[in-house]
């Protein structure tokens, strides 16, 4: 058995406990680390409109010029028309935009959006705030 | 004292609250029964359209107005919210889940929200259509449904369901819908609150003025509750809303980022 395997096999049990199903989308705290706050500015490269989330890509460009494409999570996209957002409009690919959030627990180009602001100035979020869906201040029974 | 008054008048109805978004009557059918009919966002106190309503920071607000009020999570317990009467047992299994910050939340696949989380979440609208002898329950999360029809016998060949066996009545002004005949694969209201096939929902439904209707719904499952649960909530009319397609399955990517998370031993539980 590959080492990856392994270690996945041992892990499961321990992190899902008995008959839980595999995984939820809607846990902010499991996939991004509320310590680990961005803001970045780039040129968005591709949008995409989908359910249950939104994602967009960033190129971000570092000090030595290196571009890196990030990727960013954002709301479901009744909610994002709700709040105003109109697809190939209110932002596209080419525009110049900033987005603060939230960078994944495992590192990397992957964040949490929350707030963007456009081209023109206007700020407007694009995710949930930090923590939702991750069970709230206190758990539904008292701590046994 | 009398200029004092009329300047309270004036200044009452200069803020729009009593001339424009005043408690209006409750609707009413031919036969006399409340209408509920309308589209409605749970979990929320503020009277207006949806956008008039969302101004806030919170889950799904515009932030135009940051002192408005939040809105919840769907798997948030709100502040002052008594503790679910879980078995001993199942309360540890509660907290295991709440641990695992709900990375075990059903609708993580993509599946239906359950009662009463669905009627109670905040962050998308649902749709009630009455008629003479049934209403219909429209819900945007999950896009799943429930047809309810009045003063019917329940049929003996219930299925178990995510969205469970709804059979309606009313006492008085308000519409009290039983409910059966679920699965155990949904949360009732916050992060792992599950429950087994024995579930029996009551709710009650009391349209108190125009823009309001009073959510009352008692849970009852004997093999994990010690006793029944009962919450309260709102459902505010948002007129000018309608519901929207939400196709889940189309690029739902997070169940391989959690398992990417497990493999790589990403630390990411409560304790």
């Amino acid at each position: 058995m590959p080492w990856r395997a392994i270690r996945v096999s041992l892990l499961i049990p321990v992190l899902m406990g008995s008959s839980a199903p595999l995984s939820a989308h809607h846990s902010f705290g499991a996939e991004y680390d509320v310590s680990k706050p961005i803001t970045l500015t780039g040129v968005v490269t591709k949008v995409e409109w989908t359910n249950p989330h939104t994602h967009f890509y960033l190129d971000v460009a570092d000090a030595a010029g290196k571009v890196t494409n990030w990727k960013f999570e954002g709301y479901n996209l009744a909610v994002l028309y709700r709040i105003g957002w109109k697809k190939d409009t209110t932002f596209k690919p080419g525009d110049r935009i900033t987005v603060s959030g939230w960078q994944a627990r495992d590192g990397g180009a992957w964040g949490h959006s929350r707030q963007i602001t456009l081209p023109d100035g206007k700020k407007m979020f694009f995710g949930p705030p930090a923590g939702t869906g991750d069970g709230g201040a206190a758990p539904a029974v008292e701590v046994p | 004292m009398r200029a004092l008054v009329i300047a309270a008048v004036i200044a009452v109805a200069a803020s729009g609250i009593v001339s424009a978004q005043g408690p209006g009557s409750v609707p009413r059918t031919a036969e006399g029964k409340p209408d509920l009919t309308g589209v409605w966002q749970g979990g929320s106190t503020q009277r207006g359209t949806w956008e008039e309503a969302n101004r806030g920071v919170g889950v799904g607000g515009s932030g135009v107005d940051p002192s408005a009020p939040t809105v919840l999570s769907s798997n948030d317990r709100p502040e002052g919210r008594e503790a679910a009467p879980y078995q001993p047992w199942a309360a540890k299994r509660v907290v295991e889940a709440y641990n695992r910050r709900g990375i075990d939340d059903p609708t993580g696949l993509c599946l239906p929200a359950g009662i009463p989380r669905i009627v109670m979440l905040g962050l998308f609208p649902q749709q009630f259509v009455q008629t003479r002898d049934q209403i219909v329950m429209l819900y945007e999360y999950m896009n799943v449904f429930r047809v309810i029809p009045f003063n019917a016998k329940r049929p003996d060949d219930i299925i178990p369901s995510y969205m469970g066996n709804s059979v309606a009545q009313w006492e008085g002004d308000t519409l009290v819908i039983d409910v059966i005949g679920f699965n155990d694969k949904t949360w009732l209201a916050g992060t792992g609150t599950f429950h087994t096939d024995a579930l029996h929902i009551t709710e009650r439904y009391t349209r108190v003025d125009r823009d309001q209707i009073n959510y009352e719904v008692t849970i009852e499952d004997p093999n994990v509750l010690t006793r029944p649960w009962t919450l309260r909530s709102t459902l505010m009319l948002r007129e000018g809303t309608r519901l929207q397609e939400m196709v889940c399955a189309e690029n739902n990517i997070d169940p391989d980022r959690y398992e990417k998370l497990l493999n790589e031993g990403v630390k990411f539980t409560r304790d």
